[in-house]
């Protein structure tokens, strides 16, 4: 059962096995042409992430974290090497099974909320449902217990423009949440939101990660969001730095501050 | 390829969008969006108002000239015919007709016909052109709305639909109301120009013949202006949902 280039990979997350790999790359490549120039966004890089992992990605922009983001999201395809969702090879994939797999495996949040505006928060959440060929009204159920479970219960009927920007996000979390996927893809989920509600928004994924066992990868600066991080990968220069652990973390947590304030850069 | 854990091999293919929720979104676009909804629309109204008030004028001066002749014919046969058909009416229509330069007979009537085919043409193509571009824009407008639908599994033939119905509600309500209004223009400005005779001998088929080629006209440049930009729509990769700056 285990790929022998799997094997040998010193990134491996410590207790698992290859069926519970919600997200493995092997070497992946991605290049851009850009006016005849080509531009080495991810220069091999091999990871895998066991299912039920709350993992952070950091990274300064232009380091490839965004790219290695969109390849694990199947955003992107890469130029070379493989990327496994849910140990499907998503290059093997056409656009029908890509939306499919959009739609039922992978929960997306955004650093934009990115609600759609003519739609109610309900509305908004029973979106993937609908797509995914739920019934209207067991779409409405389950889209009002979601939303309940966000605490959101009372803004049901509410449309984006009139929710703040904690309220849009957890309706975007609720919406992500709708089809039970298997992993959560965080783009910067605090970054447009003040302290507080930022560490409201992290305890709230913390949350869900550990009751439903949903994979939640994130790419972001967030300092919060690497105290519940299960595992750090720390990307530069198109390839994978190195991994931290929470419990390194803890003893490192001056070189975390000076790291993340050159991020900010 | 490894693919034997898990849940893998379990991808399926089976996404949909309901009309009836793809006509739900399209409309309450048209709501929110209800500034640059009435400059589409507004665009077609004008349009269609054109072309109707030129295809129901053309039908009523048809009408008259054809009463004219009628008339002149019968007054030819019986020269003591008086009244309403009597030479004196139809020499009053004749001046009446001339001095607001239109066609008596349909010789007349025939040689202007081509001119009035190319404005029509250019109207309509003006027209085309403005929901166009009107149309691209609100692609543009929506790029990251249409880059998280597809983040949240939505096919590409789902935008086109979405695009495509929009511009259908536009389309048929800006068709109905610039026919209606072209039609009360037309019919308005006749009565003004020629009183009774106006109607004397409309020919209400030919006018009820042009709302309907006016409807289907209107509603198939509608449609027609919106493929490319919803094609364009439809193209949208999902990554763009992830772009930061607005």
């Amino acid at each position: 059962m285990i790929a022998p280039e799997a094997a040998n990979t010193t990134i491996e997350a410590p207790t698992a096995t290859l069926a519970e790999q919600s997200v493995r790359t092997i070497d992946v490549k991605r290049e851009y042409h850009i006016g005849g120039e080509v531009v080495k966004a991810l220069r091999g890089v091999t990871i895998s992430v066991s299912r039920g992992e709350y993992i952070s990605i950091m990274g300064p922009s232009g380091s490839g974290k965004s790219t290695l983001f969109n390849m694990i999201g199947g955003l992107d395809k890469p130029s070379d090497g493989r990327v496994y969702i849910d140990e499907v090879d998503i290059a093997q994939l056409d656009a029908y099974e890509l939306a499919w797999m959009r739609c039922r495996k992978i929960g997306y949040i955004f650093q934009t909320f990115n609600l759609i505006p003519v739609m109610t928060a309900l509305e908004n959440v029973m979106l993937p449902m609908i797509f995914a060929g739920l019934k209207t009204d067991e779409a409405q159920d389950r889209a009002a217990e979601i939303l309940n479970r966000v605490e959101l219960g009372h803004r049901l009927m509410n449309k984006p423009g009139e929710m703040s920007g904690g309220q849009q996000q957890r309706v975007a979390i609720a919406r992500a949440f709708a089809n039970d996927p298997t992993i959560i893809l965080a783009d910067e989920p605090t970054g447009n939101l003040d302290l507080q509600t930022g560490k409201l928004i992290i305890e709230l994924l913390r949350g869900l990660n550990k009751e439903k066992g949903v994979t939640i990868i994130s790419a972001t600066h967030d300092h919060k969001m690497l105290a519940v991080s299960d595992r750090i990968f720390w990307v530069r220069d198109g390839l994978i730095d190195r991994i931290q652990r929470r419990d390194e973390l803890k003893i490192e947590e001056g070189i975390i501050e000076g790291a993340h304030g050159e991020a900010m850069h | 390829m490894t693919g034997g854990g898990g849940s893998a091999g379990a991808v399926n293919r089976q996404i949909k969008l309901p009309l009836s929720q793809a006509v739900g979104i399209a409309y309450r676009n048209i709501r929110l969006r209800l500034s640059r909804s009435l400059v589409v629309t507004s665009g077609i109204v004008l349009a269609m108002a054109f072309l109707m008030s030129i295809m129901c004028t053309e039908a009523l001066h048809d009408g008259m000239r054809n009463w004219l002749a009628d008339a002149r014919q019968a007054s030819t046969k019986n020269a003591s015919l008086k009244g309403a058909a009597g030479p004196a009416a139809t020499q009053r229509l004749e001046e009446r007709m001339r001095a607001k330069g239109v066609a008596v007979t349909a010789q007349e009537a025939a040689a202007g016909q081509i001119q009035t085919r190319w404005v029509l043409g250019l109207a309509l193509a003006v027209a085309f052109v403005g929901i166009l571009n009107a149309m691209l824009m609100s692609v543009t407008e929506r790029f990251r709305e249409i880059g998280t639908m597809k983040c949240l599994g939505a096919l590409d033939g789902f935008i086109v639909k979405l695009y495509l119905i929009e511009s259908l509600f536009q389309g048929v309500a800006g068709t109905i109301v610039g026919a209606m209004l072209g039609l009360a223009l037309s019919i308005a400005s006749a009565g003004i120009s020629f009183g009774r005779f106006a109607w004397i001998n409309a020919p209400a088929g030919r006018i009820a013949a042009a709302v309907a080629i006016c409807i289907a006209v209107g509603v198939t440049l509608t449609v027609a202006a919106a493929v490319y930009p919803a094609w364009q729509a439809a193209r949208m990769q999902p990554i763009e949902a992830m772009r930061v700056d607005t």
